[in-house]
């Protein structure tokens, strides 16, 4: 029998950790750079967007003032919504795969991120629904499925909010449900979408006349503003999360050191 | 060292729970039919490396080699190797003893099997009480089964955690005959009695924050450490 | 034998033994069906546009409940962890579940489709009916076997388990009313609703298999 020192070898990085390293180094200097970038260039986007959307863009000739509101609900029912809930899914893929918990955190922060667009999209649409529909809710199958999506992420970070940051196996099941839950967004689309044409409705979306350039163009400058708005949003989430997971870890740790 | 003659090796063996190491680099063979004592105080990392070994755990790195296969692969020859006698006794409570052996003699598959679950419920005491149901049995028959489960399938290696708990003395023969003192099956046992252990061992592994602190072939009492915690 | 087959034997054996669990199921489906109708006069109005409904939501509720329960033996005397070093694979473990499961339900079911044949004169136990059923069920038992492993550690399980698995199956649920609007004959459309419910049950059960082995991995 023999005890050995510990100068043991790491096990061998696999390609796909290779390749991760790669794309690491690529978007590194970006990536260290980040709390500069993300605030300048969401803030700077921002800025142009709402003199976009309040000012240089036309009045909507049939909608009124009301439909400004689109410059901000378009991007986040699309990218601030659909895009989080992705790095969600991706973050809890990493995760189950290298067994880090950082991964878990970035998992919650794109979680809690997205649902905040969830809302905020629901709270627009509601907004701009009461004057032009009528109405401010309406079973329609986007507004259904993104209902949905809301109460998936909330059930996914209520299940993970009731054990610790460092809680391994809640992390891991949670990280499942938030695949099974994303990977269950075409079923919910196709399902209500089916569920509520082939019902009698009211006629909402009418053939919008041709959109005008300027439109267009302050709608870009949104997506890009909400874009970046949602990296920052979870970049300074998750690496508050992750905060949260060391200074529990050198609980458990002082905590240990006492018990001995 | 000639492959045969090992039981179970591992090479920098380690457990990261959430960035803390509960196990490092553990590195260290046991000869085939050895029979030794794993010792450390609570929170040492005992029970997360004989976790690791039975392959319930997955090592964050290192790699073991247990009755000559590896863990990674966790095949299911090498599940047929290892058997486990854990904290908790692992049974149904709801099935008798015999039915519970018989489960797992099912999952198993090995042969002979109701003549296999009679001479291990005799040996272990429990044959009288083969059709109760387990939860009517007090603690100790529970681990009386666990021993029994654990030797089911004649595994080459025994991995215990802390098999003592819950036994009375006759338990505690029946462990030391069947199992600790056992020519042909290799022992791994955490353990808090260490002077016990030094009566059935043939060596020590220490562990201390999940380091190994000592591997000595065989114990001397005074290389007992200075403080020993009662079982939790 | 074959382990998977074990495990079933084992599973429904215990399932008898215990019997008051799924009685109990079986007594909260069949009051459910009474308290829906009571709350909607479901004898005197035209019900048969609601009765699928009426049905699935039942179904739902007992299946979600009494499956959130699937591993609760295992966990209660550390089973799992000799399941697990037994020589079989985590996927028949999660398979046995499951069809243990689906078949427990589907009892249950069979006999909240006589009951509701008996209560509101209507033909239930058809072979486009009975089905669906077995499609639908088949699809949401794999759901939520995978999810019962999610919670069963965790504190305020038996109110965050509907929370968590009701949504996602949302879309089982529309699909199989419509389904079974179908079968009754009623006017829904022509949507696949069949094919919907058979991908549904593809999709849940591979997630399953793919899924618990990484879900009981420590």
């Amino acid at each position: 029998m023999s005890a050995t020192s510990p100068d043991i070898p790491e096990a061998r990085p696999s390609r796909l950790q290779a390749l991760f390293t790669f794309l690491l180094r690529a978007v590194l200097p970006v990536y260290q750079r980040r709390w500069v970038l993300l605030p300048a260039l969401t803030g700077v986007m921002m800025m142009a967007m709402l003199v976009g959307a309040v000012l240089a863009a036309p009045r909507e000739v049939v909608e009124g003032d009301v439909q400004r509101l689109m410059y901000l609900h378009v991007p986040s029912a699309t990218i601030g919504t659909y895009f989080s809930f992705l790095i969600t899914a991706v973050a809890s893929a990493i995760f189950l795969m290298s067994r880090d918990i950082r991964w878990d955190a970035v998992a919650r922060a794109a979680a809690t991120v997205g649902v905040l667009f969830t809302i905020f999209t629901l709270a627009t649409g509601a907004i701009w629904g009461k004057p032009i529909w009528g109405v401010y809710w309406s079973w329609d199958a986007r507004l259904t499925s993104t209902l949905v999506l809301l109460l998936i992420y909330t059930a996914y970070l209520l299940a993970r909010s009731v054990a610790g940051p460092n809680d391994e196996q809640a992390a891991r099941y949670t990280a499942i449900f938030a695949l099974v839950g994303f990977l269950d967004i075409p079923l919910i689309h196709f399902s209500v979408d089916w569920w509520r044409t082939l019902h009698p409705q009211r006629i909402i979306f009418n053939t919008r006349p041709a959109v005008p350039n300027e439109m267009l163009f302050v709608l870009l400058v949104a997506f890009l503003a909400i874009t970046f708005l949602m990296l920052w949003l979870i970049a300074l989430r998750s690496d508050s999360e992750q905060l949260a997971q060391r200074t529990d870890r050198m609980r458990m740790y002082l905590d240990q050191r006492g018990n001995n | 060292m000639v492959e045969s003659t090992v039981a179970i090796e591992t090479n920098g063996l380690t457990k990261r729970y959430s960035g803390i190491e509960v196990i490092s680099a553990a590195t260290f063979s046991l000869p085939k039919g050895s029979k030794t004592a794993l010792i450390g105080p609570n929170g040492s990392g005992k029970t997360t490396l004989l976790g690791m070994l039975s392959s319930l755990i997955t090592p964050s790195a290192g790699e073991a080699t247990l009755a000559g296969h590896s863990l990674t692969a966790n095949s299911q020859s090498f599940r047929r190797e290892i058997g486990v006698l854990a904290h908790r006794p692992m049974i149904y409570e709801e099935l008798s003893p015999f039915e519970n052996l018989q489960f797992f003699a099912r999952l198993y598959e090995i042969d002979e099997q109701d003549s296999r679950i009679e001479d291990l419920l005799r040996a272990v005491g429990l044959w009288q009480r083969r059709q109760a149901p387990a939860q009517i049995l007090s603690r100790g028959y529970h681990q009386r089964l666990a021993l029994a489960r654990a030797l089911l399938h004649r595994p080459q290696i025994l991995l215990l955690d802390e098999p003592e708990t819950g036994l009375d003395p006759e338990g505690i023969r029946l462990l030391d005959e069947l199992v600790l003192r056992a020519p042909d099956i290799t022992v791994l046992a955490a353990t808090h009695l260490i002077e016990r252990a030094s009566s059935w061992s043939d060596g020590v592994l220490r562990l201390e924050r999940g380091r190994i602190v000592e591997a000595t072939a065989k114990p001397s009492k005074t290389d007992a450490p200075p403080k020993i915690e009662a079982p939790a | 034998m074959n382990p998977m087959l074990t495990l079933i034997r084992k599973d429904l054996q215990l399932t008898w033994r215990d019997r008051s669990n799924w009685l109990s199921a079986l007594s909260f489906a069949c009051i459910s069906l009474l308290i829906y109708s009571f709350a909607f006069d479901l004898v005197a109005t035209d019900l048969k546009p609601l009765l699928p409904g009426v049905l699935w939501t039942t179904f739902l509720f007992v299946g979600v409940f009494a499956s959130s329960q699937s591993f609760q033996r295992e966990w209660d005397s550390d089973v799992l962890d000799a399941l697990m070093l037994a020589p079989i694979s985590p996927t028949a473990i999660y398979l046995g579940k499951a069809l243990t499961n689906v078949i427990s339900l589907l009892a249950i079911e069979l006999v909240l489709l006589l009951l509701s044949t008996m209560l509101f004169d209507t033909a239930f136990l058809t072979a486009e009916l009975i089905l669906v059923v077995v499609i639908g069920t088949i699809g949401y038992i794999s759901l939520t076997t995978l999810l019962s492993t999610l919670g069963t550690r965790a504190r305020a399980r038996s109110m965050l388990f509907p929370v968590l698995a009701l949504p996602l199956l949302i879309p089982l649920l529309i699909a199989g009313v419509r389904a079974s609007s179908a079968a009754m004959d009623e006017p829904i459309g022509s949507a696949p609703w069949i094919l919907l419910l058979t991908v549904f049950a593809i999709w849940s059960t591979a997630s399953g298999l793919l899924l618990f082995p990484l879900a009981v991995k420590r």
